[in-house]
């Protein structure tokens, strides 16, 4: 049973970019480009890691990070924050790993399997 | 000091008694009664003084001495005549002598009048002094009003109460004449003194002090000024004014906003740029994912992606290159008619694409001056926006965009109307701000800033009326042509031009 990663980007093209290759390693992936459905998403699919960007039009990503803590349900899923904010590993301090855009794709796999404990 | 005087007289006794009683009087005495005896001391000796009779044999002394007067002005004459001549001889003379005597001679009457004539030297030579001091003085005077004049700053000479009391001519231009007004008044247009003042702080401890102001001149422009003040003391060191001269940095200061506006806009755009970057790498591997996967509809997805990407970037680019090049405008006067047509013939295709009804109404035709080439993009820019504005909204069927070009007084107004998403107040106070965008990662945040700069720039303004879910409207007016003030004050951005001088 592949594991399942939840992507949420305002950018539909970076959206589908990481679906892609989340895809292509052999992975199921749902996706949101917005704070408030990628919390729907999660809550339905119960993904085993989310990758969240930061700067969004309606929510910003921290808002997502909060609610996702907040729920029993949800709060064991590690996040990766993907974002091309500097600084942004402040943001979320909790975060299971912080990578900035653009980024080197054999990199973020290296980074999902070590988070995924593959 | 002894002073020369030749005595005239045909009688040897006569003249030497008179030289033994003259030259008590500490006077160097020399005697003639000759022509030839005359010409021979005049020649070597050149005396300051002449006491001579007039009734001489064989030449007309009269005529002599006259003619000494004449060439010699400070040579003084005093004539002993006969009482018979007297009259004779004064109107002859007039004033070529200084004094009249009658024979026989009064001593004291001589006396005086030497003292008087000698008097009269003294007070000629002050007055030769003072007179070539007072030309000298005239000359320098004029020499520092000329410096104070040409020197291309802004001059002005104040009391203690801020009172202009002199103005240089660079001042007067941009100033107007502003002796007997205070300083706030002219410079700043305020009814009492500022809060930090150099010319206070001078009066205060007698040093210099400089600041930095912003000052605006008579026709409303604002200069950047460097402003240096210095004392000005009386002969017992008391301050009585101060001098104050401001040199007009407007010209470097803007150059400076711009360099750091560059920078700050730089350093902000890399956060979209980055982003861009991202999904140009995505596209690119999803391109290579369809290929390898010889899946043609992702391929053909994947292209089409990468072709929107691309042009996003491009955009970008050229806004911030935009940006970057010199904001010189170039005024050239255009046909409104032909200027609105090309902005519908850009706006329409893109709005068709996308489902948008594009309307347009030209009610103004003739000439109009703008640079149109960054005018044009400022229009073109807030129309695009409103075709996204509409694009983006889902909860109407049918969207239309409506260009409206009329005129108002001596203004034109270019009005742009859509039905689009429209905006809440909050956005619509942010929305000429750099990298505002509520398009997110697909905004730039450039476009409306730019387009405000611009019309500002044209000495127009933008008005924007919006409602959420309604839609917005943009009223955009600007003056038909240059106003004459706004072209004569563009001489300030010359530092000191033929112009100037020749005012």
């Amino acid at each position: 049973m592949p594991k399942k990663i939840l992507v949420i980007d305002d950018d539909p093209n970076i959206a589908d970019y990481l679906t892609t290759i989340f895809e292509n390693n052999g992975y199921e992936v749902c996706s949101a480009n917005d704070v408030n459905t990628g919390y729907e998403v999660a809550k339905a699919e119960k993904p085993d890691l989310v990758t969240l960007d930061l700067e969004m039009p309606t929510e910003w990503g921290p808002r997502f990070y909060r609610k996702l803590s907040q729920d029993d349900e949800l709060k064991n899923i590690p996040v990766i924050v993907i974002s091309a904010l500097s600084g942004n590993q402040y943001a979320i301090q909790k975060a299971a790993a912080t990578i900035t855009k653009p980024f080197d794709r054999d990199e973020l796999m290296k980074i999902v399997k070590d988070v995924l404990m593959e | 000091m002894t002073r020369s005087l030749l005595i005239i007289d045909k009688e040897k006794s006569y003249a030497d008694a008179l030289a033994a009683f003259i030259e008590r009087r500490l006077f160097e005495v020399h005697i003639a009664a000759t022509q030839d005896e005359i010409m021979v001391v005049m020649d070597h000796i050149a005396p300051e003084y002449i006491v001579s009779a007039t009734n001489l044999p064989d030449f007309d002394v009269i005529g002599l001495l006259m003619g000494f007067k004449a060439s010699m002005p400070m040579l003084r004459i005093v004539i002993l005549t006969d009482p018979a001549d007297r009259n004779d001889v004064m109107e002859r003379m007039r004033g070529d002598a200084f004094g009249y005597l009658t024979k026989p001679v009064n001593s004291t009457e001589l006396e005086l009048v030497l003292d008087h004539a000698r008097d009269w030297v003294h007070l000629q030579k002050k007055l030769n002094k003072y007179t070539n001091k007072l030309g000298d003085l005239h000359h320098a005077n004029s020499l520092y009003q000329q410096l104070f004049d040409e020197v291309p700053c802004y001059i002005s000479v104040q009391n203690r109460q801020f009172r202009i009391t002199a103005s240089n001519r660079m001042f007067n231009i941009h100033f107007g004449d502003g002796v007997g007004e205070c300083c706030y008044e002219i410079y700043k247009h305020r009814n009492g003194p500022c809060t930090v003042c150099p010319v206070a702080e001078t009066f205060e401890d007698g040093k210099q002090h400089s600041t930095e102001e912003i000052v605006v001149s008579k026709d409303g422009e604002q200069f950047h000024v460097l402003t240096w003040t210095a004392p000005i003391r009386d002969e017992n060191g008391v301050i009585t004014q101060v001098m104050e001269m401001s040199t007009n940095i407007t010209l470097l200061r803007q150059l400076q906003n711009h360099l750091e506006f560059m920078g700050m806009m730089l350093g902000s755009m890399s956060h979209g740029v980055k982003g861009m970057l991202t999904a140009l790498d995505g596209s690119i591997y999803q391109l290579e994912t369809g290929l390898n996967r010889n899946d043609e509809k992702r391929t053909v997805n994947a292209f089409n992606t990468l072709k929107q990407v691309a042009e996003r970037i491009k955009k970008m680019v050229l806004d911030i290159l935009y940006y970057a090049k010199s904001r010189e405008l170039d005024y050239q006067v255009s046909d409104i008619q032909e200027f609105a047509l090309s902005i519908c013939s850009t706006i329409e295709p893109a709005a068709e694409k996308r489902g948008v009804e594009f309307v347009s109404q030209i009610r103004e035709s003739g000439p109009f001056d703008v640079d149109p080439n960054w005018f044009q993009s400022a229009i073109v820019n807030i129309l695009e926006n409103a075709v996204d504005a509409c694009a983006s909204d889902a909860q109407k069927s049918e969207h239309r965009v409506d260009f409206e070009v009329l005129a108002d007084g001596e203004s034109l107004i270019f009005k742009i109307q859509d039905n689009g998403i429209g905006m809440n107040t909050d956005y619509r106070n942010k929305i000429f701000r750099l990298f505002f965008s509520s398009k997110g990662s697909k905004g730039t945040g450039l476009g409306l800033f730019i387009a405000n700069h611009v019309i500002t720039q044209h000495g127009g303004n933008i008005h924007v009326e919006s409602e959420p879910e309604q839609g917005t409207a943009f009223t955009v007016r600007i003056p038909r042509f240059r106003s004459s003030e706004k072209k004569d004050s563009e001489h300030y951005l010359r530092p000191w031009s033929k112009t100037d001088r020749r005012q």
